[in-house]
């Protein structure tokens, strides 16, 4: 039980209303509010059994909006709730599947295509954790965890590819999320989808930056991490793009803080923060 | 002062009384109420003294963490929460660092707090910023304990100021 005054059963009642409301259908974003309630109790409880069990029982999978926002709020809780959540997450994958099957292709608001495509992301975030059980849902950054990769040269390379296939994938995503405003609308419900992304992205870069610093420190073999460069140089460029799109959005900007990438990447031979 | 804000804290008054809100309870609930005033520096010296003692430190972080669950609507306890909470911080016992960091979450959520007022004002601003400045101090130990620190030393020298001009 936490340190803090909590009372059990009012917060399983509670949290099966939160998910309700987080998850109307409204095409709106989930309100932080109740996305909060449900990312506090799996730290409270250590535990996000009633979060999957609640996400189960409401009849959501039949509105394409509804089950956008169930998507985000997913993604939210597997980011900043109790490190559990993603193990328990493994065992929801039919479920975020379902999802993905449910969603005809020809849909009235246009939310298929991004439920799915939201899908495949989620999955893969799930695979990349289970393979890497050190990193925490937001990837934020944590020295021991870069040391970590580079005291055996080939595991930090292998780390840092899947990383930028993360990456990628973010990528696509959020460019899809654009291609499907609506000049008709004020997008909110799909802005929303663009918050979590805009955090994993930063995230997985500062990420990606201090260990490619450090694995440059240590080699011997510069020319051997010449893919890793490339790479990296081309994501620092579409992060770029992505956050300058970003912050022209007048409703993102209110939420978060969208960072400001520098003109050209970082020079990963110095010892420079990202 | 409106009729309204006297309403409001004759209720508060009424409050405290009929819930048994403790002495300390209520020094809180004063300290972080809906009026538009920020805590005084005196009631949250007097709360920082406080939270040296157990009993009394249970009972404040007790009304804080309702305090900073507050919906929207009453984002001002949140936000004097957050206002006290650093106060505690720089110059509590250091029981409120162990609780806070136990508790991070708690803090960390709030840094997409949102609240639109009835007149479009975003309210949920401040929150978010104070959210994120403490959620910062508790992830950077050296500086807190520095501030800490010099928190001690420039109050000593203060009190000191003081008793030579009693004097």
């Amino acid at each position: 039980y936490p340190t803090r005054p909590v009372d059990k059963d009012k917060a399983e009642a509670e949290l099966v209303v939160n998910i309700k409301k987080a998850t109307n259908p409204d095409e709106s974003a989930p309100k932080q509010k109740h996305v909060r309630k449900c990312i506090v109790y799996t730290w409270d409880y250590h535990s996000s059994i009633s979060f999957w069990t609640g996400l189960r029982v409401q009849p959501i999978l039949a509105d394409e909006v509804q089950t956008f926002k169930a998507l985000i709020t997913v993604h939210k809780v597997l980011q900043e709730g109790h490190p559990v959540t993603i193990k328990e997450a493994h065992g929801q994958t039919g479920w975020l599947e379902t999802c993905a099957r449910a969603v005809g292709h020809d849909t009235a608001r246009g939310y298929g295509t991004l439920i799915r495509t939201y899908v495949q992301f989620l999955l893969a975030k799930l695979r990349f954790h289970r393979l890497r059980p050190e990193f925490n849902g937001l990837f934020e950054y944590e020295e021991y965890v870069t040391l970590k990769g580079i005291d055996d040269p080939n595991e930090g390379y292998e780390t840092i590819s899947d990383l930028m296939g993360l990456q990628d994938q973010i990528d696509s995503f959020q460019r899809m999320v654009f291609a499907h405003f609506r000049n008709s609308s004020s997008n909110e419900c799909r802005i929303s989808a663009l918050v979590p992304l805009v955090k994993e992205s930063w995230g997985i870069y500062r990420f990606i930056t201090s260990m490619l610093r450090a694995m440059h420190r240590r080699t011997n073999d510069i020319e051997a991490l010449e893919p890793l460069r490339q790479r990296y140089s081309a994501q620092h460029y579409a992060l770029r793009k992505f956050y300058y799109e970003c912050s022209n959005l007048k409703y993102l900007t209110g939420l978060i803080n969208v960072p400001k990438l520098g003109q050209e990447p970082p020079n990963l031979l110095d010892n420079g923060t990202a | 002062m409106s009729l309204q804000h006297f309403g409001k804290g004759a209720l508060r008054t009424a409050k405290n009384y009929t819930k048994g809100y403790s002495h300390t309870q209520t020094k809180v609930r004063d300290a972080t109420c809906n009026e538009p005033w920020p805590p005084s520096g005196k009631i949250m010296h007097e709360l920082a003294q406080l939270s040296y003692n157990q009993e009394d430190f249970i009972e404040i972080m007790e009304i804080l963490d309702k305090r900073l669950n507050d919906k929207g609507k009453n984002w001002k306890h949140v936000f004097k929460s957050l206002t006290v909470l650093d106060y505690l911080l720089h110059s509590g016992s250091e029981n409120v660092i162990l609780y806070c960091k136990e508790n991070l979450y708690i803090i960390k959520t709030l840094r997409e707090f949102q609240y639109i007022d009835e007149e479009g004002r975003d309210q949920g601003a401040n929150v978010r910023q104070k959210a994120k400045d403490i959620v910062n101090l508790l992830q950077d130990d050296s500086r807190l304990r520095e501030q800490r620190k010099s928190r001690a030393v420039m109050r000593e020298r203060m009190s000191r100021g003081r008793s030579g001009y009693d004097l």
